[in-house]
């Protein structure tokens, strides 16, 4: 027995030892951890994100590239109260990475898994920019466990806004209750009387989109309300949309809101256009970049802005941008003054200021519990054109934004939106909460230590 | 006088010797890293699920392509408790997700018993690739493709007072999970080591071998197999709900069909019809981004190239046709110089209708 | 007549027939194997799809779709060719859970190999004829031109596959070694070539339903033959994996299930059509329903 006992046992530890060993971290599991606070040294402050970098929503691989060449520029610039600002990024394929392929993490990744490497082994200070709404909702409570501040997620989802439960989340974008409300108002002055449908991702996405659009009173009959996975793309079963849009076309519906990530808001306007269907299109910011969905016929479509427009002279945070990408060689070689700035660009750079200015504010002694206090309280100026504020109550972030109108680029893909009028709307999450209108975009300075 | 006690197969010989595999393996912990942890956690849970795949396919001759079906029952069972129930003792919702698994594996046995070779492999495998859809699609109970929560597993207070040092929550937290899974699955190995050498383990394999001589012996074929089954899927679906346990979350995209690819080549790999191949094919899962990343390393890939980022399918795939052409009775089948200086005098066969 | 060809019930018959004819194809493929060799071909679906890539992707330097697809058909069948002699000759005699196995490796390596070589990501093929769905008076007919392409060609390549089996010399010797291997053998066929050549011709019809499939508006990319695998099998195992009629008639009859199922009660439900299939069919007839009628004829 023992002889039986014994030959496995020899397997097995060398077995664990070595696959184990092949990792690096093996003897360096205590790097970072000298300071009172993880991932704060005398000369440097450590983050980190999970983002996709590779899989189906590589399309928003920029964001995160975005800001870390704002980190890169400031730490050029002297860093923060005298650290350095290190960005640990890494790609969890939008947590779909166990489908196995083309995710360069490795199959058996997980947005957990990623996060337990920048917490037990790169004792990062916080996640800063990490994306996805359901792959952020995976990983509140291990985070939280470990009191890891989860900062600016990168989802318009209502789920970061809870402080009494998760006091150290925070959200960055508009919530897509908020931009719901905010197309049910457009809809209700410049679309009145036409049938409205609606097709959303099947998760929280999907889910609080079209509750906004419920609040702000627009009725979708069941038989349009639709949805898709996102994991289709993957499996193959693309069936879902095409079933969707064909719904649509023969319900005859007039205006089509689309809560979808980029790849998905191509797909549906392919579908479209080949069952020779057009209705007005409203698309949800986080799938309306145009770079990124690639399709002649999005252009007409309105979404929600709520960043300047790139080619917008006047605005003074623009030429800056154009700097910062094109000191950074490595994320962006061909960046030059001609380029396009995209929506994506212009949301990293919009946290990455964010964690900068919260940093500075919070001086030279630097913990947890002192940076979310910190940045409940702070007042932000950003390259967003409606106001960053956070508050004890609220930790979404943005609350609204601008109606823009894709704009035609010939027979090649749209460019970036125009806006519509300067009016901002605001509102919060719940059904209650008001839409107040702004005559006026808030355009706030570039704070002066950062140029 | 001794050895002798210990070499014949008792019951107690056998839990001796899953006690000295589980206090190994745990002794194991507390040299890893927390991440390596974390990973050992994970391929322990794919471990129970391996294992009851490779009793299936190798004791039964029943070969199932659904396993990751059955880990997503056993998974949606236990997430849809913790998630309306966050106080239930784990225990309670690991057992229930057992019972779950047990069920499911018997609905698919009722057709299939009847089924033989291609027509069954098609069949588990048309059950694994409806349960992603009906996960993503039946929202209400599911949480959609968003999937549900759970709270991740609290260190308990007793385990947390051995840790010191600035990260002695994370540390401790890593290695608690770790433990618990491994323990866990030390307890379904013994279990099967058991039902390997009991009355069903021998009319599984007589059922395997010659049908109609078990018939003729009285072994009732259709309740021989659907047992088998069910047994598997309880193991799977176990297997499946800890593995949810340890992400705190159940999504339908943890069980896509390749999973059940994945599950086979593991069991293949390691040693079908063996408690070591489960083992083995357990830790290679724990740590195949590694194992992907040396090879990487090793041939100048790219990791981020578009070869690096589908090197693991290529390496499994082919692993799993090079072991089945050339060592069909996996890892554990391999001569060893440490394995020749102790070979055993009495020879169970232990694996399948494999040659 | 207006009203009717743009009648939802139209609607879900040309959709259903319009995916039915691509499992149909799938699952005249694995049949094909099935009657030759006794083995279930896990990899069908990757090996077509990779073939398709090889092919189509020729697209890309000038080459017309025409040549693209019958290069796409060429390298499925080298490749059916190559897999039966080097994976699968090496099986014969063994337990069938063997070559089950060693082919779900080789679909796990293709479709990994694929995503290396052209990335993951969806490749839309110029389709030779327009997928703009017809108009009648202002209501959407659910017919385009490339559907009735789509079904024109698998019609054709059943048929050309049904006349070889029945009228040519090669079919007669194919269905000899299928059926009768050493008395075949006896007779002077060179079984073990018909073996390969089962494989070739298989293979070949597999690559042009990839063709079809990834020249439709889901394009192509390294999975997209997962689902019409899975589907394809259950329409040979329904109609008897002996059986070439039983397969195509049960790749019809799941593209309508589904489509029907999808739209008269819920697009939750439409995946798990196939399932319940063919549990009825196999509760009802283990082998398959169609089996007896064709094992008389083979």
């Amino acid at each position: 027995m023992f002889t039986k006992a014994r030959r496995p046992l020899t397997l097995i530890s060398a077995l664990v030892l070595s696959l184990a060993g092949l990792s690096t971290g093996l003897l360096a599991s205590n790097a970072g951890a000298a300071g009172s606070t993880p991932g704060v040294t005398s000369n440097s402050i450590t983050i980190g994100a999970t983002v996709p970098l590779s899989g189906i929503a590589v399309s928003y691989a920029p964001v995160s590239a975005a800001a870390n060449a704002v980190f890169k520029w400031v730490d050029s610039h002297g860093g923060i109260n005298g650290r350095q600002i290190k960005y640990i990024r890494l790609d969890d394929c939008y947590g779909l990475a166990s489908y196995g392929l083309g995710c360069t993490a490795g199959a058996s990744v997980t947005t957990l898994s990623q996060n337990q490497v920048l917490v037990a082994q790169d004792h990062v200070f916080a996640t800063v920019g990490s994306l996805g709404t359901a792959a952020e909702e995976s990983v509140e409570s291990y985070l939280k466990q470990n009191d890891v501040p989860q900062l600016f997620v990168n989802s318009g989802s209502k789920a970061w806004d809870d402080p009494s439960k998760y006091p150290d989340l925070f959200g960055f974008q508009t919530s897509y209750n908020a931009e719901g409300k905010i197309f049910a108002h457009y809809i209700k002055t410049h679309l009145a009387g036409k049938t409205v449908g609606f097709i959303g991702q099947n998760d929280d996405f999907g889910a609080n989109g079209f509750l906004g659009l419920q609040d702000g009173g627009i009725n979708i009959a069941s038989a349009n309300h639709l949805s898709y996975n996102a994991a289709d793309a993957i499996t193959g079963s693309s069936s879902d949309i095409q079933a969707d849009v064909g719904t649509l076309a023969q319900n005859k519906v007039q205006v089509v809101v689309l809560d979808s990530v980029p790849g998905f808001t191509a797909g549906i306007l392919e579908v479209a256009k080949a069952l020779g269907y057009s209705p007005t299109w409203i698309i949800s910011n986080v799938g309306a970049d145009p770079t990124s969905v690639d399709q002649p016929s999005e252009a007409g479509a309105i979404t929600l802005d709520y960043f300047p427009s790139a080619t917008d002279t006047g605005d003074q945070w623009i030429p800056w941008i154009r700097q910062v990408l094109t000191a950074d060689k490595a994320d962006f070689p061909k960046f030059n003054a001609s380029s396009v700035l995209t929506g994506n660009e212009l949301y990293g750079v919009g946290y990455a200021v964010a964690f900068a200015e919260t940093l500075k504010a919070e001086g030279r002694n630097v913990t947890r519990a002192g940076f979310v206090k910190t940045l409940e309280s702070a007042k932000l100026s950003d390259p967003a054109i409606t106001p960053l504020q956070y508050s004890g109550s609220n930790h979404q972030g943005l609350q609204g934004g601008v109606i823009a109108k894709i704009a035609a680029n010939g027979s090649s893909a749209p460019v970036l939106a125009n806006l519509t009028n300067t009016t901002v709307f605001t509102t919060g999450n719940s059904a209650s909460s008001p839409l107040a209108q702004s005559p006026k975009l808030t355009i706030s300075p570039i704070p002066s230590w950062l140029k | 006088m001794i050895r002798t006690f210990l070499r014949q197969e008792t019951t107690l010989s056998r839990f001796l010797g899953v006690v000295v595999l589980t206090a190994v393996t745990l002794a194991i912990t507390i040299v890893l890293p927390p991440v390596a942890d974390s990973e050992l956690a994970g391929g322990a849970a794919i471990a129970i699920v391996i294992l009851g795949l490779s009793w299936l396919i190798g004791w039964s001759g029943q070969i199932s392509l659904g396993n990751s079906g059955f880990m997503a029952v056993g998974a949606y069972a236990a997430g849809i408790w913790a998630h309306h129930h966050a106080t239930t003792p784990l225990i309670f919702t690991l057992f229930l997700a057992t019972v779950a698994g047990a069920i499911s594996g018997l609905i698919i046995a009722i057709p299939s018993t009847r089924l033989r070779g291609p027509y069954l492999a098609g069949m588990t495998l048309a059950f694994s690739a409806a349960v992603t859809p009906i996960a993503q699609n039946f929202t209400s109970v599911t949480g959609g493709e968003g999937g549900l929560f759970m709270n991740s597993l609290a260190t308990p207070g007793w385990f947390g007072h051995f840790f010191s040092g600035p990260n002695a929550t994370i540390n401790a937290n890593a290695q608690w999970t770790a433990d618990l899974a491994v323990f866990v699955a030390g307890i379904t190995f013994f279990f099967m080591a058991n039902l390997f050498h009991s009355r069903t383990g021998r009319a599984m394999r007589l059922v395997r071998d010659n049908d109609v001589a078990a018939e003729l012996m009285g072994v009732n074929l259709s309740r021989t197999r659907s047992l088998a089954f069910m047994i598997a899927a309880a193991y799977a679906g176990l297997g499946g709900a800890l593995y949810s346990l340890l992400q705190a979350s159940v999504r339908p995209e943890t069980f896509p069909l390749t999973l059940s690819i994945t599950l086979l080549t593991l069991m293949v790999l390691g040693g079908i019809g063996t408690l070591s191949g489960a083992v083995i094919g357990g830790i290679i899962f724990s740590f195949s981004a590694n194992l992907v990343a040396h090879v990487n390393s090793l041939t100048g890939v790219n990791p981020t190239s578009n070869l690096g980022a589908n090197m693991q399918g290529i390496i499994f795939g082919a692993l799993l046709i090079l072991t089945m052409l050339f060592v069909p009775r996996g890892l554990v089948s391999i001569k060893t110089p440490v394995r020749r200086l102790f070979r055993s005098r009495h020879q169970v066969v232990e694996a399948g209708e494999v040659h | 007549m207006s009203a009717f060809l743009s009648s939802s019930i139209m609607h879900n018959i040309f959709g259903g027939v319009a995916q039915g004819v691509v499992y149909s194809l799938v699952a005249l493929s694995l049949v094909i194997i099935w009657q030759s060799t006794h083995v279930l071909n896990f990899a069908q679906g990757a090996m077509a799809m990779f073939a398709t890539y090889v092919g189509m992707t020729e697209i890309d330097r000038g080459i017309g779709y025409w040549w693209c697809v019958i290069i796409s058909v060429a390298v499925g069948m080298l490749l059916g060719g190559l897999t039966e002699r080097v994976l699968i000759r090496p099986l014969y005699g063994k337990p069938e859970i063997n070559p089950i196995v060693v082919m779900v490796g080789f679909l796990g390596v293709l479709e990994a190999l694929a995503a290396a070589i052209w990335t993951s990501t969806t490749r839309n093929i110029t389709e030779p004829f327009s997928q703009i769905f017809f108009h009648d008076h202002g209501n959407l007919v659910y017919l385009s031109p490339f559907i009735i392409y789509q079904v024109i060609l698998a019609l054709g390549i059943m048929l050309i596959i049904a006349g070889l089996f029945r009228y040519t010399k090669l079919g007669l010797q194919l269905r000899a070694s299928a059926l009768a291997p050493e008395v075949s053998r006896l007779l002077g066929i060179r079984v073990s070539r018909m073996l390969t050549i089962g494989w070739i011709l298989s293979a070949g019809v597999g690559a042009i339903a990839a063709v079809i499939q990834a020249s439709g508006s889901f394009g192509l990319f390294p999975t997209d033959m997962d689902g019409i695998f899975v589907a394809g099998f259950i329409a040979a195992a329904v109609g008897g994996l002996e059986s070439p009629i039983g397969a195509v008639a049960g790749g019809l009859l799941i593209g309508l299930a589904e489509q029907f199922i999808l739209a008269y009660w819920s697009p939750n439900v439409a995946p798990l059509g196939g399932i319940i299939i063919l549990v009825v069919a196999l509760m009802i007839r283990p082998q398959g329903l169609f089996t007896k009628v064709a094992g008389r004829r083979v």
